[in-house]
């Protein structure tokens, strides 16, 4: 058994519906695996950087588990697979920072985070280049934005 | 006589003292210390100018990559 942070980014509109269920869908998904989650909790909710799978927003769930390494490339499979998330990495740790690891066993089944602004209904209809400019309204070289964006760093990622 | 090299020597790029190898703080979900790394056009500055050890600009380019992938900085075209 390894110890691993996995960072799996949550459509709003299922963290919106029901939180404690958009987590169980990442945390469950991980025991199927064989995996032992050591916590598990909502790091953030926030405007993205640029638009990912026509969301402006999303909730960041971080989690630390141990599995056997081999269960790995199986984990990333489903997450890629699962349209509900939108983006997952895995890395290899040491060990749970102590911070981490008590704020994550801080988030209790009672916690219910405060919902994500209503703004995923408009996301599609949003130009490219209003997205992608930064709150500070400071404008961002935004020729070939896109293009850069790869379908998934785990491909060239080590763990 | 030979091989002589004008002997000035070069400032280190680790200012000692200052900042030290294995810097704790670099990982991609810290993007407020990140964002010191970077230019206002969020690329990641050089490590001449970040004066950080090779090991830890790497940790550092690889912390960037990260973070553009989860959505948390942006990519530069
Ligand atoms: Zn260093």
């Amino acid at each position: 058994m390894n110890q691993y942070e996995g960072m799996f980014l949550l459509d709003n509109q299922v963290v919106r519906a029901d939180y404690k269920a958009a987590k169980a869908l990442v945390t469950d998904m991980l025991k199927k695996h064989g995996a032992e989650i050591t916590c598990a909790r909502r790091w953030d909710e926030r405007r993205l950087a640029y638009p990912i799978q026509g969301r402006l927003r999303a909730t960041y769930l971080l989690t630390y588990f141990k599995v056997p390494g081999s269960a790995i490339v199986g984990i990333r499979r489903d997450a890629e697979l699962d349209e509900r998330i939108l983006r997952n990495l895995l890395i290899s740790v040491e060990e749970v920072p102590a911070k981490e690891l008590e704020l994550g066993l801080a988030e209790g089944d009672d916690y219910a985070p405060p919902p994500p602004p209503a703004d995923d209904a408009i996301d599609r209809e949003e130009p490219l280049v209003g997205a992608l400019v930064p709150e500070d309204g400071e404008s961002p070289e935004l020729e070939g934005v896109a293009e850069d964006v790869p379908a998934s760093l785990n491909d060239i990622e080590e763990v | 006589m030979g091989m002589k090299i004008a002997a000035k020597p070069r400032a280190p790029l680790v200012p000692v003292g200052r900042k030290r190898c294995d810097d704790p703080r670099i990982d991609y979900k810290d993007i407020a210390y990140l964002a010191k790394f970077m230019t206002p056009q969020a690329q990641l500055q050089s490590r001449r100018r970040t004066s950080f050890c090779a090991q830890c600009q790497r940790q550092l380019k690889q912390s960037v990559k990260r973070a553009r992938f989860m959505g948390l900085l942006p990519f530069v075209g």
